[in-house]
């Protein structure tokens, strides 16, 4: 190989440094471009990134088994430690769930019983599809996970996912054997929800803290701390009634919630599949309004015929 | 001949293992720890890589990598596209500008330039991202990430120069 000579040297070190210099603003340009794309073009966003925690998933749901396990191990040590107090406590909780029990039994009968004499409509029957929880991207500007269950599995757009506790999130982005939840706690998640005896309607939306705020309260509301929070139903997206949480502060900062999820326990989700088309189901909206105009054209076109 | 191809292979590994060993990173930090509090904290892995390479083997560490590596964890963390990228742009970008800075520098000292570094790149991230979304957004979570990063890069840098030296063997 021929040595360079001092010319060539002297040449190709500017060269070379411009080169990495227009490399680094064309990348910075395309960074911007993606940004622009991100705010343009949601659809292509969604396909791109579903497709690629379709290719993820599986490899994060290998490796998180055992990462369960382990916190799972640590969990039973802790609960083993707390046997006894854990005990009392229970034993006291069962008896008030038992007298719980009571009432509601008493309330369900009461509930059929009103709903034949008012031949009331009743609610979509709900499903529910249970899958685990396999990522939780962190991080400061998103509250979302990715669980293993996907289109293949039943698993919808718009569906709300649930633990035993209470409303989680949302499901925002489908893929074939992966989907991404938007937790409530997200700063772009909005949920429609009753509050308190009162039943007041409010909009539930997050801001990336543990506490999601109320907003558009009406101006009567009276709300308390420990009012419970309850999705209303409300854009046929979530079923009425699911629990979310108990307000926690009422003042200058707004009116807080604190959900009934514990989030560092997360491991499965139930998505509930409510069998009826909410709002967020773009697609019927689209072949409805194409049938109508159509209809509509039909309609002038037999109108002009007639005359 | 034989030889000669594996030996190739085995170049092409070491080449392209810092990328990889990143994109790995960023892979793992996507694991739910079910640590209470810990997720909005997580410390920014992706960020660890790229300062880590580029200041011991930029000819490893091509700008494209970064930029890869950037969109991928912008992909899989499911918010915006751009400002994560920008940031690790920013820090492959503040490295190479001062790569003389490194050659003699000591471990600490390389510490405290990935502080600044680090400060840099997450406040352009954070910048940008409300940008993105045309809302304001608390830095403080930010804040702390940017802490757990800080005090997460000698762990992870210790274990990136174990397996150097093991590569080297």
């Amino acid at each position: 190989m021929n040595k360079p000579t001092g010319s060539e040297i002297r040449l190709a070190s500017p060269l070379k440094a411009w080169a990495s210099r227009f490399a680094l603003l064309l990348l910075v340009g395309a960074a911007f471009g993606l940004m622009l794309i991100g705010r343009t073009n949601s659809f292509l966003v969604e396909e791109t990134r579903t497709a690629v925690t379709d290719m993820v998933t599986p490899i994060l749901d290998a490796v998180s088994q055992p990462v369960d396990t382990l916190s799972g191990v640590i969990d039973q040590a802790e609960a083993l430690a707390n046997l006894q107090s854990e005990n009392v406590a229970l034993k006291e909780q069962n008896a008030r769930l038992l007298h719980w029990q009571a009432v509601a039994r008493r309330l369900e009968a009461e509930n059929a019983a009103l709903r034949n004499l008012s031949q009331m409509v009743p609610d979509p029957r709900m499903r529910f599809i249970t899958a685990r929880v396999v990522g939780d991207p962190g991080g400061a500007f998103v509250r979302s996970v990715l669980i293993n269950a996907g289109e293949r599995n039943g698993i919808a757009k718009g569906q709300a996912a649930t633990t035993g506790a209470g409303l989680a999130g949302r499901v925002a982005e489908v893929g074939l054997r992966s989907s991404r939840v938007l937790l409530v706690t997200d700063i772009n998640s909005r949920i429609p929800v009753v509050v308190g005896q009162g039943r007041d309607r409010a909009v539930l939306a997050g801001d990336n803290t543990d506490a999601p705020q109320l907003l558009y309260l009406g101006p009567t509301a009276k709300l308390r701390v420990g009012d419970q929070v309850t999705t209303s139903g409300h854009g046929g997206v979530f079923p009425p009634g699911l629990p979310i949480g108990v307000v926690s502060a009422v003042g200058d900062i707004g009116v807080r919630v604190e959900p009934f999820v514990d989030w560092a326990h997360m491991e499965y989700l139930r998505i509930v599949d409510f069998e009826m088309s909410g709002i967020l189901d773009f697609q019927s909206v689209e072949a409805a309004r194409a049938a109508s105009a159509e209809a509509e054209t039909a309609a002038a076109a037999a109108e002009g015929a007639g005359q | 001949m034989r030889q000669g191809v594996l030996h190739r292979l085995d170049g092409v590994a070491r080449t392209i293992s810092p990328f990889f060993v990143t994109l790995l990173l960023v892979l793992f930090a996507l694991l739910p720890l079910h640590v209470a509090d810990f997720a909005p904290i997580m410390p920014a892995v992706a960020l660890i890589g790229v300062f880590f390479w580029s200041v011991h083997r930029p000819d490893l560490m091509p700008i494209w990598a970064v930029f890869l590596i950037g969109f991928v964890q912008d992909l899989l963390a499911g918010g915006v596209w751009g400002p994560g990228i920008l940031g690790l742009l920013l820090a492959h970008a503040l490295v190479v500008w001062q790569h003389r800075f490194f050659l003699s520098a000591s471990f600490i000292l390389i510490w405290c330039v990935f502080m600044l570094v680090a400060a840099a790149a997450m406040a352009v991230t954070w910048l940008f991202t409300c940008l993105a979304m045309l809302t304001y957004i608390d830095p403080d979570p930010v804040f702390f990430q940017f802490l757990m990063t800080v005090a997460f890069y000698p762990v992870l840098a210790w274990l990136f120069l174990r397996g150097q030296r093991l590569f080297q063997r």
